[in-house]
């Protein structure tokens, strides 16, 4: 009879699982591979109006609101604006409405093919007005805030130009490019003799969001790829470092097409033409002049943004009439500027202090 | 004395990371800010393009022969619903205002039949105390007057 003594070869094994490398490894494969995605976009919320894909959100509608000015959130056609509302305490919307300001926010939804003809226009002149009707109605005041993040800033500056008549009396915009002239790696990449715009349009429809993805990662590639994973590796012993690495993955990766017809009017008129800061932009054959805004403005460029720059930013408040206008600059980058340390410990305190100081 | 460090996997891969993206970020930079670089993207993007293209020519074809509806097709119905939404929305948006119009009007319809009212009362009022007036004899010092004697015969 032949004994085998596996005891040396399971003292081994035992060593192995208690070793440092291992257990990191181990957690490392179970974040990448098998634990749960986290529930983002917690705070209540109710629908109060829809049109197409779109929805009108309004945030914690039984907690008693105190500034009498609604805030209405305009967001971008890139990606997914829970970014506004990621985690119970990393949360924009949840700071504002605790603070006890009546929170809404235009969610564009996710477009399907049939909604590749919808042009920057269309968002503009049929949604952002009715948008903006609604929330007066629901909240019964007599003016509003806007907050625009990104493009959905860029769009929400355009519409408060073309609508001077409406009471705006906040306009805030977060990272929100405005002036193309130099906007980085893009201006060269998206050059008219090479970037084919048209047959891109043409033949996709509407834009995947894969390839926007792919565009912004280019803009820093070893970093945007590689990077995230040597920060997990790096840390993944600590849980609440883990757990704002799934909610920005989750976030970074959950994006949506671009409809055809806006994203040509974007790079054609903004990138390629740079238009709007001077004013040459027509929206539905009106034409937009930013100095029509009179709204106070604040306007928050980061510093480590790569994808709008800060000198696409600031020219904004150069060209409006507000004579109540700040230019904020952060040290934080396109994402962390609404989500993450310094945003829940500096950029939300801020936003809500100007509020605030702007609704009385 | 010997001293022993342990081998830690994790530092390694991030000590490569850092030292790689400084030695290459530069570069990579530089290169992603050159001309040549957007024309190759370019000529990328076309190929991409013209096989996205064939492809989707020759699904449109298959489709066809086979009875199915392209995805043009399917996308025309959604557009159609989306219009019938929008209508709705639309009216929706007119029963609003019309709403407000209606309520105004019977807000302003109210007060005025509230004035007629008060002038109504008024009118009555001033009836009341004339007639009241015209049947009261008027008392004197002296004997009855004429007309409240004639009051009186009329009663009889």
């Amino acid at each position: 009879m032949v004994t085998l003594d596996t005891k040396q070869f399971d003292n081994w094994i035992d060593r192995l699982s208690e070793d440092k490398n291992i257990q990191q490894i181990k957690r490392l494969t179970e974040v990448i591979s098998s634990d749960a995605e986290p529930e983002v976009g917690q705070t209540p919320k109710e629908v109060i109006w829809t049109k197409n894909k779109s929805k009108l959100y309004r945030y914690q509608p039984a907690i008693k609101k105190t500034n009498k000015v609604p805030i209405l959130m305009i967001y971008a056609l890139i990606n997914k604006p829970y970014i506004l509302d990621l985690y119970p305490g990393n949360s924009l919307i949840e700071h504002l409405t605790n603070k006890g300001h009546d929170v809404y926010l235009l969610d564009w939804g996710t477009p399907g093919y049939e909604d590749r003809n919808m042009k920057l226009d269309d968002y503009i002149v049929d949604y952002i007005p009715r948008a903006v009707s609604k929330v007066l109605k629901t909240s019964k005041a007599k003016d509003i805030t806007l907050l625009g993040y990104c493009m959905g800033g860029t769009m929400t500056a355009i519409f408060t130009a073309l609508y001077p008549q409406l009471p705006i009396r906040n306009l805030i915009l977060m990272t929100s490019p405005i002036d193309f002239k130099d906007a980085g790696h893009y201006s060269n990449w998206l050059d008219k003799r090479y970037f084919q715009l048209d047959k891109l349009v043409d033949t996709l429809g509407n834009i995947p969001f894969e390839l926007i993805d792919f565009g912004n990662k280019l803009l820093n590639p070893i970093s945007n790829v590689v990077g995230p994973y040597i920060s997990l590796a790096d840390r993944v012993e600590n849980e609440d470092f883990v757990l704002n690495w799934k909610l920005m993955q989750k976030w970074l990766n959950d994006g949506i097409p671009f409809p055809g017809e806006s994203y040509r009017q974007w790079i054609r008129d903004f990138y390629q033409d740079n238009k709007l800061i001077n004013d040459q932009l027509s929206v539905r054959g009106r034409k937009v002049e930013l100095a029509n805004i009179k709204a106070n403005l604040l306007n928050i460029s980061a510093t480590r943004d790569n994808i709008a720059l800060p000198q696409q930013i600031a020219p904004l408040n150069d060209k409006v009439s507000s004579k109540n206008k700040t230019l904020h600059i952060v040290e934080t980058g396109h994402v962390s500027v609404v989500t993450g340390r310094k945003a829940i410990n500096e950029i939300h305190p801020y936003i809500e202090k100007w509020i605030t100081d702007n609704s009385k | 004395m010997t001293q022993t460090t342990s081998f830690d996997a994790f530092t390694m891969w991030k000590n490569v990371y850092e030292k790689t993206e400084s030695t290459w970020r530069d570069a990579i930079q530089d290169t992603l800010g050159k001309e040549s670089f957007a024309e190759s993207l370019g000529q990328i993007q076309s190929q991409y393009l013209q096989y996205q293209g064939f492809v989707n020519k020759m699904t449109e074809s298959y489709l066809k022969q086979a009875n199915m509806p392209s995805r043009d097709e399917i996308a025309n119905v959604a557009s159609l619903v989306i219009n019938v939404e929008s209508k709705v929305d639309d009216l929706e948006d007119q029963m609003d205002v019309y709403k407000i119009d209606t309520s105004r009007e019977i807000e302003q319809l109210r007060k005025g039949l509230n004035n007629l009212d008060k002038k109504l009362d008024k009118v009555i009022e001033l009836l009341d105390k004339s007639i009241v007036a015209q049947n009261t004899p008027k008392v004197t010092d002296g004997p009855l007057t004429t007309t409240a004697l004639n009051a009186t015969s009329t009663k009889k």
